[in-house]
């Protein structure tokens, strides 16, 4: 596995209009875009929708990365393209298919222009409508950092554990690849825990119950 | 304080979810299984006995609902879905975005949050009343959560997204469920061997 380079996303830094527009406003076109493009299920609406998004891919300067998705989702499309062309005709086939490319071409060209810091502080926006409900953004914040941070660690573990697994030749067991990532993975968020609670982070304000020591629990 | 409609709705819908607010290892319990659900989508799957791989997102999905029980299993499942619809690459093959909303697989990945809540519902119910036989108890329990929520969800998905008919989409969705019943088995592997690693978590409510 490559460390947590990944996770820096598919971002693309660059200075156009596309990179520099607000994320809220960008946001609101992919949605409102793919629900056009869904909800009409016309071609010359399909084709309209083609063009503003490969339009947009070249405002961003981005026109060579429009079609890497296709990449990836090749043999699923071609497979979905002949069955639909077999069954509805070719104009089915082309419309089914080309609302999902040009819907995936337009919430990629979101990631790509939008840093992931950015994407992550707008979806912890989005939790502030929901205050009301009980929803609390900081906390919500401090949950997804907290996912974010364990990742290279869980990748790393199950790595481990594969290594150790196959000097024990047991690496086409999958209950020896698995339980002890897991095991690993509850020790890690009960320590992360106890490390909070002992900051006072992530206690909601007025809980009565503080948690206690886990040490006596598990292994050891 | 309790004057306006909105602030008396509140508490009941927050009790609903959570019963109790969670602390800080419950948050860290949810944050934990999210990044699992996500490590498990992007490792490459485990070669079964047969040498054909499968990939273990969905095994994640079902230990997050069996270890932290229904809320904060469907938390755990929701919070990986919102990183992965904002774009963090977080899918298989290390795709992220709204884009996968339109794509054929949308139905299974939305599934997942119900079926955490279901199999973590259940699996309460299993470990509050058999000592014994939890190991078949808990596959049930997965089982139910995958054909009550996974499959149903993610043929509507593909009737959706791809227009199939539901004759091609169930034959589509049948070709998942050998892997499916291989997974289930080994997360309730799993689940009894963290239970006997980590009692307290079978006892908690939650």
């Amino acid at each position: 596995m490559r460390g947590s380079s990944h996770l820096l996303g598919a971002y693309r830094p660059g200075n156009s209009p596309v990179h520099r527009a607000p994320l809220a406003l960008k946001a609101a076109a992919v949605v409102i875009l793919s629900a056009g493009v869904l909800a009409f299920r016309a071609l010359p609406v399909l084709g309209a929708a083609f063009l503003l998004v490969l339009g947009a891919y070249a405002a961003a300067r981005l026109l060579s990365e429009s079609w890497r998705p296709l990449k990836l989702m090749w043999p699923i499309l071609l497979l979905l393209g002949v069955f639909q062309a077999w069954s509805n005709g070719p104009a089915a086939a082309l419309l089914v298919v080309g609302n999902i490319v040009v819907c995936v071409a337009a919430a990629r060209l979101l990631t790509l222009t939008t840093a992931l810091q950015d994407l992550l502080d707008g979806l912890v926006a989005l939790a502030g409508p929901f205050r009301f409900l009980g929803a609390d953004p900081e906390r919500f914040g401090l949950t997804l950092a907290l996912m974010l941070r364990s990742i290279p660690f869980l990748l790393g573990s199950a790595q481990d554990v594969r290594h150790s697994a196959m000097a024990r030749g047991l690496e086409r067991n999958p209950r020896a690849l698995t339980v002890p990532v897991v095991i690993r993975a509850v020790a890690y968020a009960q320590q992360t825990g106890d490390a909070l609670a002992a900051r006072g982070i992530g206690e909601s304000s007025g809980s009565p119950d503080v948690p206690k020591r886990r040490q006596a629990e598990g292994r050891g | 304080m309790s004057t306006s409609s909105a602030e008396a709705a509140a508490p009941s819908r927050r009790e609903r979810l959570s019963r109790r607010r969670w602390n800080a290892s419950d948050l860290s319990l949810i944050a934990v299984f999210a990044a699992l659900v996500a490590s498990f989508s992007l490792l490459p799957g485990v070669p079964l006995g047969s040498g054909v791989p499968i990939t273990l997102q969905t095994l994640a999905v079902m230990l997050a609902g069996i270890i932290l029980g229904p809320s904060r299993g469907a938390a755990a499942v929701a919070l990986f879905l919102a990183a992965g619809l904002a774009g963090l690459p977080v899918f298989s093959g290390f795709s992220g975005g709204l884009g996968v909303l339109a794509g054929p697989s949308a139905g299974y990945l939305l599934a997942f949050v119900p079926a955490a809540f279901v199999v973590g519902l259940l699996s309460r119910i299993v470990l509050r009343r058999a000592r014994r036989a939890r190991f078949p108890l808990l596959f049930v329990s997965a089982m139910a959560a995958s054909f009550l929520c996974v499959h149903p969800l993610g043929i509507a998905g593909l009737m959706l997204n791809a227009k199939l008919e539901f004759p091609a989409a169930l034959a589509a969705d049948i070709a998942f469920w050998p892997g499916d019943v291989l997974k289930n088995l080994l997360a309730a592997a799993v689940g009894v061997s963290v239970f006997t690693a980590f009692p307290r978590l079978a006892a908690k409510g939650r």
